[in-house]
């Protein structure tokens, strides 16, 4: 369904990624794992069409998404890394405001708010200011942003982060019924359990560069590691922890 | 009534559409502002802002009626009355009004007439043409341009035509008067709006984004320093207008305002060559801002807006490497303690790099040096430079450290980040005494900066015994300032909630207008007296000691409560429950 042909990005002479290739079909949910600054975030932006890749393609249905980006992003649902809302429109206003920028017609669009918000617990909040809402509560508004025109890609960008236990858990749990659905997931995550538990596939990349893709299975067995922390730690990183940790006890005690 | 409800139904159906939520979404920005802090900004409602950006045209437009009254000219034994030759200054002020206050609205809003980074998130993953976004925000900036237009004359294209016109025997006079009046006020407002934001998009299409940036608060400084000076030429101008036949190669034909105040008597078709001339650069000027707005802002738009995520990735140089060696020095010799240490890093990087803070501060000192270049021209115009300082001369240092100081102190009651400020909560002593002292040296230090710039031009041009002498005045009375200024302040610079509104708030401004007069008219004259007399001068500076010594004495003796460190400004019991019949009988 949504296909990365060797994506490349370039600032100024830097590369923050490089020939970044995966296919991600219906059905399916593809983890997207990488240290700070492995690109997983640039490679995010050219998927949504935010960012123009310096090479390379994203394909939607066979088509080059750039040639229609309206089109395309009908069918899109992002939740961003940074809760960046309006903080002077309320909860509810925000939602009317996309719904309405996607073309939702109206009764429709407000009883599926409605919903949404009671079930993410939101509604009696519904009329406050986004200013006074927690980290959870806009991450929340995010995800009903994103799933409310029921869109058949969805771009989620650490999209646990600052939920609580309960919502959290709602939310795997609601990834994995809606790729059970067909939507096809690209989830971009640190924590690697949660993408163990809920990712059919990952893409490790590491300096902007994929070092790892397929089946998560699949991969442990390939890199001889029982749990994905221990396959993610011997592809990417770099330091031993153990020694840094003893390195920063010295540094602590230090006159 | 039917068809009122029907059109109110057709119009919230037009509102819910994308482009006009688009356009609403826009004018919020523009409104609300734009990546400031959404917690601790100071979120002045839209419709106080409108009022009071009416209010200087009708207050000024009251004051006038003591000018027309019909009565009040027969009592003078004004007779034959010249109402359009007498309306000409009064003209031009309300142009440079105009002017001035659209021109500041629009420096005020320099960083949210584009759309920015949260727009960017919110809207582009959506199905929204980015052509759509672009037509949204400029019909938004258009609707906010002439709202403002409107509101700021508003008043004054009311009341003024009607005091000028009052006493005449026809309607049609001022009608006349009042449509010429408002035509041109209004465009002189556009005008101004338009060439504010045409330099925002010619710097953002000139300079790389990060540069923009950076030189962002100080042109907005800048800009605002200008349109002060603008409104200052008020006074003077006018009569240089009306000499223009005579000097034809006046500075006044450069002046924006000018042209308008020339496009006014042209419709009015009072005007002689010259001051045709320069009415039709009005036109010409107003198109070609407009022009140039538009192009550079859709320019602006393509380079800035539709790559703001590669901008944002793009890594940021290092900041703050050449001044760790000038904190150090500071560290030895002024800022001893470790409260005083971090305090000072603290509270020199808000004032610099915090939008809010940086742009009160420079506001405080671009009047200063819209004060100060005044006092120049008049001591140096047509006389060059005396042999000894005048009291014009001697008073810029003055003028420039008092508007200075006013605005650090000022600054200090801005909250930066106010939630980021448990950390002082966490490592500070409530009952440290540090923070009046901290504040003091802070505030020294950045004024200290005029003074070492004032002194070799005193040296250069007045000599050495001078500059000394003129030197240590103004620093006792700078120091005399600031301790003044810093009588029952116990905060840690930004770390403290907004004051709440003190009842002797309009109090407090007036002390500092009659402190200006004060401390910049009263001083240099004094001094320019004591300079010429080496006793005098001893006595002068002995007094101003004495002065000093008075204020630090009632800051020491200031009662324990008001030396504590707060962090919420809370206001003031105005009684206090004594619950006599517990224990009191």
């Amino acid at each position: 369904m949504l296909q990365a042909i060797a994506l490349t990005k370039y600032y100024a002479s830097i590369p923050a990624v490089e020939s970044v290739t995966f296919h991600l079909t219906a059905g399916q949910i593809l983890g997207c794992l990488g240290p700070n600054g492995s690109g997983k975030s640039t490679t995010v932006k050219m998927i949504t069409g935010l960012l123009e890749p310096s090479r390379g393609r994203v394909l939607y249905r066979g088509e080059d998404i750039r040639k229609d980006l309206v089109g395309f992003r009908k069918n899109l649902g992002y939740v961003p890394e940074e809760p960046n809302l309006y903080p002077y429109l309320s909860g509810r206003e925000y939602l009317e405001m996309v719904g309405i920028l996607r073309g939702i017609p109206q009764p429709r669009l407000g009883r599926k708010i409605d919903s949404l918000l009671t079930l993410l617990s939101l509604y009696p909040s519904r009329h406050s200011a986004i200013a006074s809402y927690s980290k959870g509560m806009r991450q929340r508004v995010l995800l009903i942003a994103a799933l409310l025109d029921d869109p058949e890609v969805l771009v989620l960008d650490e999209p646990l982060s600052g939920l609580d236990v309960s919502s959290a858990l709602i939310l795997k749990n609601l990834i994995r019924a809606l790729g059970e659905q067909g939507k096809a997931i690209f989830y971009c995550s640190h924590v690697l359990e949660v993408v163990e538990r809920v990712c059919s596939h990952v893409l490790i990349l590491r300096k902007g560069t994929v070092v790892a893709s397929g089946p998560t299975g699949e991969i442990q067995k390939r890199i001889g590691h029982s749990s994905l922390e221990g396959t993610f730690h011997h592809l990417v990183e770099d330091v031993n922890p153990d020694k840094v940790t003893r390195d920063i006890l010295e540094v602590i005690r230090a006159a | 009534m039917m068809r009122l409800t029907s059109l109110a139904a057709k119009w919230n159906a037009y509102a819910r559409k994308p482009f006009p939520l688009l356009v609403r979404l826009s004018i919020d920005r523009i409104v609300h502002g734009s990546n400031a802090s959404e917690d601790e900004e100071l979120n002045i409602n839209f419709g106080v802002v409108l009022a009071l950006l009416a209010i200087p045209g009708g207050f000024a437009s009251i004051f006038l009626f003591d000018k027309y009254g019909s009565f009040l000219q027969w009592l003078r034994g004004q007779t034959n009355f010249d109402p359009l030759a007498a309306a000409f200054p009064d003209e031009y002020f309300f142009i440079v009004l105009s002017m001035a206050v659209a021109g500041g609205v629009a420096v005020w809003w320099w960083d949210s007439i584009f759309p920015d980074r949260r727009d960017f998130h919110n809207l582009v993953h959506l199905p929204v043409p980015m052509s759509k976004i672009f037509l949204a925000n400029s019909v938004a900036v258009l609707i906010l341009t002439s709202v403002c237009a409107i509101d700021v004359n508003g008043a004054s294209a009311i009341l003024f035509p009607f005091i000028v016109g009052g006493a005449q025997p026809t309607f049609s006079f001022m009608a006349r008067f009042a449509g010429v009046h408002a035509l041109v006020v209004v465009l002189a407002s556009i005008f101004s709006f338009f060439a504010v934001f045409a330099t925002a998009g010619l710097l953002m299409l000139v300079l790389p984004y990060p540069l923009f940036r950076r030189v962002s608060l100080l042109v907005r400084s800048a800009l605002a320093a200008l349109l002060l000076a603008m409104l200052s030429t008020s006074f003077a101008v006018p009569d240089m207008i009306r000499d223009l036949p005579r000097s034809p190669h006046s500075p006044v034909r450069l002046l924006p305002s000018a042209w308008f105040v020339g496009f006014c008597q042209l419709l009015r078709g009072r005007f002689d060559p010259a001051l045709a001339e320069i009415g039709h650069l009005a036109l010409i000027a107003l198109l070609c801002v407009c022009a140039v707005a538009v192009i550079t802002y859709a320019l602006a738009y393509r380079r800035c807006f539709v790559r703001l995520p590669e901008l944002a990735d793009v890594p940021r140089g290092n900041v703050g490497t050449w001044t760790s060696v000038v904190y150090r020095v500071f560290d030895f010799f002024i800022f001893r303690t470790p409260f005083q240490r971090a305090g000072y890093r603290f509270a020199v990087n808000t004032v610099l790099r915090n939008e809010a803070h940086a742009m009160c501060t420079g506001g405080f000192l671009s009047l200063g040096a819209v004060f100060a270049s005044q006092e120049m021209v008049s001591a140096l115009s047509g006389k060059g430079v005396p042999g000894f300082p005048t009291a014009h001369l001697l008073s810029i240092p003055l003028i420039l450290g008092y508007c200075l100081l006013l605005g650090i102190r000022f600054v200090f009651d801005i909250p930066a980040y106010i939630q980021a400020n448990w950390i002082f909560r966490f490592l500070l002593d409530e009952h440290a005494r540090e923070a009046g002292a901290l504040a003091r040296r802070i505030m020294l230090c950045f004024v200290a900066c005029i003074l070492l710039a004032a002194l070799p031009i005193y040296v250069y041009f007045w000599g050495w015994l001078i500059a000394v002498l003129h030197g240590s005045l103004v620093a006792i009375w700078l120091l005399l300032l600031t301790e003044t200024l810093l009588v029952g302040f116990s905060k840690v610079p930004f770390t403290c909630t907004y004051p709440p509104f003190h009842p002797a708030a309009v109090v407090y401004v007036i002390a500092c207008a009659l402190g200006y007069f004060g401390f910049t008219v009263a001083i240099p004259v004094l001094e320019a007296k004591a300079l010429a007399d080496p006793v005098a001068e001893a006595a002068f500076l002995a007094v101003t000691l004495g002065a000093w010594y008075a204020v630090h004495r009632l800051r020491t003796n200031s009662v324990e409560v008001n030396r504590q460190l707060i962090f919420e400004d809370a206001p003031a019991n105005h009684f206090e429950l004594l619950n006599l019949s517990d224990g009191g009988l």
